[in-house]
């Protein structure tokens, strides 16, 4: 009776409007765009400025309890960075040498290297509530020279794609969401040796990376490391993703899938890199 | 002033929400368990009964775009959501008797419904692929636990709310 009562004509028309509305805005968001529209951008700022403003207090009395805690261990942390530390001025000065050579040896090449990028540090400022497709914001926009489909990685490695960006904040998508991979091409190095792949999707019940069509030639090995091929729109060369934890070969025997565990820890994310590619490599 | 409250309430759950994906999931005896309350979500629901449908649909539409832009993949996931419910949550309550237990049931079998017609679109869509069992027992019933705790507080605000009309009202 109520049923029948709740879905009257009008009703029904209704919900079904409704539904053909959702699903194309479905269509909509999961069509390849490569801008931001201004109401978009207008609506993240806002709430990504007022998450800024209410999370300050929280933050605030985050920071003496974490300071607190943190001092009690600060000595013996301090001695053995201390140790670290000796060797890093050598470290460094070779590492300029190093560059420095490298670009001389470039330009006499006259190429441009699909490695070379600059990075804009950036803090998470909220993750996604719903906690199915993982994505978070982060607190540097246009303004500082994010744009869409550039790689954003944490100290340890790859984590994510930029998808959207406002004026003042970007939303990025993990590469472990099966939303946001587009079958990204990554490269493996076994020994000294390079082989391509493309990641499949993330598997959720073992929280690894699903590399497909990895040529048979080269026998992979648990323990070879994979990294980003520059193959994939802007997203620079040799950026570590992870290591190979499993490797079967795929139902026809032709290729090869591996399995990758990522570098980065997943459920905990805080400070992250944009890395933006040098444009001179991109131009062809 | 009402809606000024209500804005602000709202705002303050939204992050709260956020703020749980902080330490969820949580690793128990070597199982990821999932901990989703929608505080949002109830607040809405509650204010369906307390402040009149008109209102809480305002706030549902709000709320719902300023999600699904900020943080949504998808876009319309959260809007349509929030309407459906208000909606159901409407009808529902010709047929319930608005006492507290009623109320505290049928939020929280809303939002599990809610929680599964998320889980029902992106596994459509093949973006998550957690099976059906899994989702149950390390998802869907922690959530519910999680939000049933929380449900009294916001059971309390939104009478609180509710009140801030009326007490205008006789001063009017």
């Amino acid at each position: 009776m109520r049923v029948t009562k709740f879905f009257n004509r009008n009703r029904m028309l209704i919900v079904l409007f409704g539904i053909v509305v959702l699903i194309a805005l479905i269509g909509f968001s999961l069509s390849d765009r490569d801008s931001t529209t201004k109401a978009e951008q207008f609506t993240g700022d806002t709430v990504a400025a007022t998450q800024k403003v209410v999370d300050a207090p929280f933050s605030f009395i985050g920071n003496i309890f974490s300071s607190i805690t943190g001092s009690f261990s600060a000595l013996e942390e301090n001695e053995a960075l201390k140790e670290q530390l000796d060797m890093l001025p050598q470290l460094q000065a070779d590492n300029e040498r190093l560059a420095a050579e490298n670009e001389e040896l470039r330009e006499s090449l006259e190429v441009s290297s699909s490695m070379a990028y600059e990075t804009v540090n950036a803090r998470v400022i909220s993750r996604a509530p719903d906690q199915w497709l993982e994505s978070f914001t982060i607190d540097k926009g246009e303004k500082d020279g994010v744009e869409e489909g550039m790689a954003v990685s944490t100290s340890e490695g790859l984590i994510g794609i930029v998808t959207r960006v406002n004026g003042k904040s970007s939303f990025i998508e993990m590469i472990s969401t099966n939303a946001s991979q587009n079958n990204m091409s990554v490269e493996v190095r076994h020994n000294d040796e390079a082989v391509y792949g493309n990641i499949r999707n993330f598997d959720t019940e073992k929280d690894v990376l699903v590399v497909e069509n990895i040529k048979s030639q080269v026998k992979l090995e648990e323990g070879d490391e994979v990294y980003t091929s520059g193959l994939t729109g802007a997203f620079p060369e040799g950026i570590v993703i992870g290591k190979v934890v499993e490797v079967e070969n795929d139902e026809y025997g032709l290729s090869q899938n591996a399995f990758v565990q990522m570098n980065s820890d997943l459920n905990d994310v805080d400070n992250v890199f944009v890395l933006k590619r040098d444009p001179e490599s991109l131009e062809d | 002033m009402q809606m000024i409250v209500i804005f602000i309430i709202g705002v303050i759950l939204m992050y709260a929400d956020m703020a749980f994906t902080g330490f969820s999931p949580m690793t128990m005896f070597g199982i990821e368990v999932y901990f989703v309350p929608k505080l949002l979500f109830m607040y809405i629901l509650l204010l369906t009964i307390y402040a009149g449908p008109r209102i809480s649909m305002l706030f549902a539409i709000l709320f719902g775009v300023m999600l699904d832009v900020y943080i949504g993949s998808l876009y319309g996931i959260h809007i349509f959501g929030f309407i459906a419910f208000v909606i159901f949550m409407q009808t529902a309550f010709r047929v319930f008797y608005r006492d507290f237990v009623a109320m505290a049931f049928v939020v929280l079998l809303n939002t599990f419904l809610f929680d599964l017609y998320q889980y029902a679109v992106y596994s459509v869509l093949d973006f998550i692929a957690m099976p059906f069992f899994d989702y149950i027992a390390l998802r869907a019933i922690p959530s519910v636990l999680v939000s049933a705790l929380f449900f009294v507080i916001l059971y309390v605000l939104a009478i609180q709310t509710a009140k801030v009309r009326k007490e205008l009202r006789r001063i009017n």
